[in-house]
């Protein structure tokens, strides 16, 4: 439990130095956050075949979607 | 400069009001956005912004952009769109080491060569999305995936044994290992193994006798091994849906499926929603699921006789797992329940950066073992140290099915952070994982990408990608207890006695200590008129010693994988556009073409008139066999085939026959693009997915010979279902207009069938038995490469159409490389079509079908025990009458989409030998014209 702890501390300061660092950006300069190459999920469709591949080999991966994905028993 | 500003703005403008009609989703949001932000930009001088005077343009463009929905959502997707996905996944081989008889009487400890088929995972993935109404979107899933391979059963020390040879040919028995064997296709050998400990209880080589007889011992660490099984192929669909709801600033969406294995059912629920505020700079995602599952596992026949899974019938009928040995076949069952929620708030940081931040949190409880992983518990008595060697000899060896928890806390957290890097204009997308449960497993993923668009609607994006965990806290290659065993693999008090020093157990390595590297790269082509290519390629390495701080499992279980996969998506919405942008020839096309709908179960019958003119669809045909056996038309009876179990039986292929099919079932994907480099000539390609099943059943009147012979193990195994599936044959086409006057249309056409499908799948080993190739008709192709005319004569006139069409496939090739040849076919049909609704067609057809037997037979292992494995049961003649319907969508966003079905039932058979009555087939079909 004190890695639990430690990783929660870690999560938190990332997360408020993500929210202070985040300054106003005015929707007109927004552009180049549009562009398709700056999505957070450029690819959907490879994250999701290679999150079952990952998911039928690794203990810690595809435990957090509710999307079916089978027993994997192999 | 101020045409160029007025241009701009117009354009900017006329989408903002189109969005503001049609409040369009996060999709809208890239190609709006962007221009919104530069016609900004353009329209106002950059003084205005200190002054604090805005323009009434940028004051208008400034709430049109802050209707666009948040960042979060993926903006390559398209309102309406069709995506179909293959893919292919292939480990490498382990290595094995065993003892092996070096001497006359002399063991040593080597690494052998085996040739296991790896496992290969083989994916299908179907996908439709479209916006229903202005705020409600809709998406469907369909997968599929067929493996098969050998797979680690359990782990022990390489000295100990656990592997046996295979000498090769059918009938001949797995064997110890000697020196220079392969190791092939072996069945778990979970028994019998020559345990010997020191006094530490470390593993001890049992190194035979040197040249004076004397008893050698090799102390000293010796590496483990996995004992190996195979798998005969199994197949595993998936459908599952999502309905969302947008506002401006919110979204929810609602969400669920079904995953169908024969061992394995899941079924899940989600919802999930997205808040945007902060000017739309903060989103808040938020989604939850429900997973339940059931596991109905057939344990291997061959290990039941000493495995244990005493742990399973002390449980009680209990939802965490019991052991159901009711029938002569071993099962576990049980049931699993997985609740997860996670939560991630996404921040744009600067002009440049945004971020993403997660928290997820998983409870699972129930049935989580693999149920085909076992553990070896070795029990030394302590009264059976030799001092003098200074080992414990003869303990006790028992495979026991996994244990693990009946409960698991999960915890993820996410950060993701993604960069724009001006110069290139690339993207820099970082990602962090860490994971921790309480089975003692935590684990770190760290993932880059690079996205890079180049010119030519090129992207191009490496990736790279590194995973470390540490073990389960009941992980173990294998147990060790210094008590003495009873030598019954379901001795309570044996199990007790284990269960005290260890509650929990699993040697299933994915539980171990290790790490992972990959590397792979994506590439993106955007074609015009909305179709867009996709292809991934991922180099995966799996290696104890690559674990984050060292102290990994050892190398004994390292393994690397590859997977490829290729997608083709097409956004209807950008070809819906066209077609209105484009002028009325287009629509007034379409309206031509659904003026004479062709039943949908036809193939190469439609050709396309326009020069430059595409066409995708996907084609999807079930059919089955159940009944009677027939021999020619009429039923024959059981004795009748077995001709009162004669010994070499034609009916059999010269041997005894034992099982028929009960039933079988095929499903077939086609996928189809076509272009027309000209009005009198169309290319086609059309790629193929395929899975089938066949359950079959013992003659009447036949005893089936005993286990521990080849054919006994053969006819036991078909008390299971036999599945395969992958990709099929592929067709490649051209189709020459011979004659059109508008009323009457003749063509021809010329295609080669490339021989992509496998003739070679086999069954798994069983009962120490090598089984070889599995039936003729559930070969996934041909084999051979195919020559593929067709001749189409179609005719309409107001809402009557007409056709005939003759089809012939000619093999051009003697055999395949498994040593035989499909039969040559040759097909007539002719329909009549009635369209009663502007958008509506019904068809009538008949179908004569003449099919030749197949030619010569298996050249490698394969054991016939039934009618299906007999060359001359194969082919004949059929007759059918199809009923079909098809809609056609005259306008709208998915107008040039139709839409087809046809059922086609069979009115006669007249088959080649003895073959299972045809039931009948569905075709669906979706085509696209553009």
């Amino acid at each position: 439990m004190i890695n639990l702890k430690r990783a929660v501390g870690v999560f938190s300061i990332a997360l408020a130095l993500q929210l202070l660092g985040g300054c106003a950006v005015a929707p007109w300069e927004r552009g180049t956050l549009a562009k398709p190459q700056m999505a957070l999920e450029p690819y959907p469709l490879q994250t999701e075949l290679r999150g079952h591949n990952y998911g039928a080999r690794e203990a810690a991966t595809g435990s957090s979607s509710g999307s079916g994905g089978g027993c994997g028993c192999y | 400069m101020v045409v160029i500003k007025k241009t701009r703005l117009s354009l900017a403008i006329e989408k903002l009001l189109r969005n503001f009609n049609k409040v369009s989703p996060a999709v809208a949001f890239a190609s709006t956005a962007g221009d919104l932000a530069s016609a900004a930009s353009v329209a106002t001088p950059p003084g205005n912004l200190t002054n604090n005077r805005v323009s009434p343009a940028l004051q208008a463009l400034t709430a049109a952009a802050l209707l666009l929905p948040g960042l979060a959502e993926p903006v390559l997707a398209a309102d309406d769109e069709a995506t179909i996905q293959y893919g292919h996944y292939e480990e490498s081989n382990r290595d094995i080491y065993s003892r092996v008889l070096t001497s006359e009487f002399g063991y040593d400890l080597k690494k052998i060569p085996n040739n296991f088929a790896p496992i290969t995972v083989d994916s299908l993935h179907v996908q439709g999305k479209t916006l229903l109404r202005d705020r409600w979107r809709f998406t469907a899933n369909y997968s599929e995936d067929t493996w098969s391979g050998a797979t680690p059963v359990a782990t022990a020390p390489a000295g100990f044994g656990g592997n046996k040879v295979y000498g090769g040919g059918s009938g001949v028995k797995h064997l110890e290992p000697a020196a220079g064997d392969t190791i092939s296709g072996a069945t778990p050998y979970i028994q019998s193994l020559t345990p010997v400990f020191d006094r530490n209880l470390n593993p001890v080589l049992d190194k035979g006798l040197d040249a004076g007889f004397n008893q050698v011992y090799g102390f000293g660490s010796q590496p483990l091994t996995h004992t190996m099984t195979m798998a005969s192929p199994e197949t595993r669909k998936q459908g599952d849906f999502k309905l969302g709801y947008e506002w401006d600033e919110a979204a929810v969406d609602v969400g669920g499926g079904l995953s169908l294995e024969n061992d394995y059912e899941s079924r899940f629920v989600n919802w999930g929603g997205r808040l945007d505020f902060n000017s739309k700079l903060t989103t808040l995602n938020f989604s939850q699921s429900y997973t339940n599952s059931t596991v109905s596992a057939l344990l291997d026949h061959d290990s039941l006789p000493y495995l244990g899974y005493i742990g399973y019938t002390l449980n009680g009928r209990s939802d965490n797992g019991y052991y159901d040995g009711s029938s002569s076949k071993g099962m576990l069952h049980g049931k699993r329940e997985d609740i997860a929620t996670n939560l991630s708030l996404t921040q744009v940081l600067s002009k440049c950066a945004l971020a993403e931040a997660g928290v997820g949190y998983t409870h699972s409880s129930g049935f989580m073992e693999n149920p085909y992983k076992a553990t070896y518990a070795f029990f030394v008595d302590p009264d059976l140290f030799d001092p003098a060697a200074g080992v414990y000899l003869g303990a006790n060896t028992t495979a026991y099915t996994e244990q693990r928890p009946n409960q698991r806390n999960q915890v993820n957290l996410n950060l993701r952070y993604v960069q724009h890097i001006a110069p290139l204009d690339a993207a820099m997308n970082l990602k962090y994982n860490y994971f921790l449960d309480d089975w003692g497993i935590n684990a770190h993923t760290f993932e880059g990408k690079w996205v890079q668009p180049l010119p030519w609607g090129l992207t191009v994006t490496p990736t790279i990608r590194y995973y470390s965990q540490s073990a389960a806290d009941f992980y173990h290659p294998y147990l060790v207890l210094k008590t003495p065993g009873s030598g019954d693999a379901n001795d309570p008090a044996a199990y007790r006695a284990l269960n005290r020093q260890y509650p929990h157990f699993s040697s299933d390595h994915r539980l171990s200590a290790y790490g992972a590297l990959s590397g792979g790269v994506i590439v993106n082509k955007q074609f015009a008129r909305g179709l867009n290519l996709e292809m991934g390629f991922e180099y995966y390495t799996h290696q104890g010693g690559l674990r984050l701080g060292g102290g990994g499992e050892g190398g004994y279980a390292d393994f690397s994988a590859y997977s490829a996969n290729a997608a083709l998506k097409v956004d209807l919405d950008t070809l819906g556009r066209g077609l209105a942008e484009g002028g009325g020839d287009h629509r007034h096309h379409h309206h031509h073409q659904h003026g004479a709908a062709q039943p949908a179960g036809m193939m190469f019958a439609h050709m396309m008139n326009t020069a430059d003119d595409w066409m995708v669809g996907y084609q999807y045909m079930f059919s089955k066999q159940a009944g009677n056996l027939l021999q020619g038309s009429r039923p024959i009876s059981d004795t009748a085939i077995t001709m009162n179990n004669a010994v070499n039986n034609p009916n059999c292929a010269g041997e005894q026959c034992f099982v028929a099919p009960s039933d079988m079932a095929m499903h077939m994907h086609m996928f189809m693009v076509m272009y027309a480099p000209t009005d009198w000539l169309n290319l086609m390609l059309m790629p193929t997915f395929m899975d089938m099943g066949m359950n079959m059943r013992e003659l009447g009147g036949t005893t089936s010979p005993a286990n521990t012979t080849l054919i006994g193990a053969a006819v036991n195994h078909a008390d299971h279902e036999h599945q395969t599936g992958g990709i099929g044959d592929t067709n490649i086409s051209a189709l020459v207009k011979l004659y059109d006057d508008k009323l009457h249309h003749l063509h021809l056409g010329l295609g080669v069938s490339a021989p992509t499908g496998d003739v070679d799948i086999h069954l798994r080993p069983t009962h120490t038995y090598e089984l070889g190739l599995i039936h003729y008709g559930m070969q996934l192709g041909s084999g051979t490469w195919d020559f593929t005319p067709t001749l189409t004569y179609t005719g309409h006139l107001d809402a009557w159409g007409w056709g005939a069409q003759l089809q012939g496939i000619k093999r051009l090739q003697n055999h395949n490389e498994s040593g035989y040849r499909l039969g040559d076919m040759l097909q007539a049909t002719a329909w009549g079509s009635y369209r009663f609704l502007d958008w509506l067609s019904g068809s009538v057809r008949g179908i004569y079908t003449t099919h030749d037997s197949l030619h010569g037979a298996y050249d490698r292992p394969h054991v016939p025990i039934g009618t299906m494995d007999t060359p001359a049961n194969h082919g004949g003649k059929f007759w059918d009458i199809g009923l079909g319907l098809t809609a056609t969508i005259p306008g709208g966003s998915l107008a040039g989409n139709s839409f087809g079905v046809e059922w086609i039932q069979p009115l006669r058979d007249d088959v080649n030998g003895i073959q299972l009555e045809r039931e009948g087939a569905l075709s669906a079909q979706w085509n696209y014209m553009f």
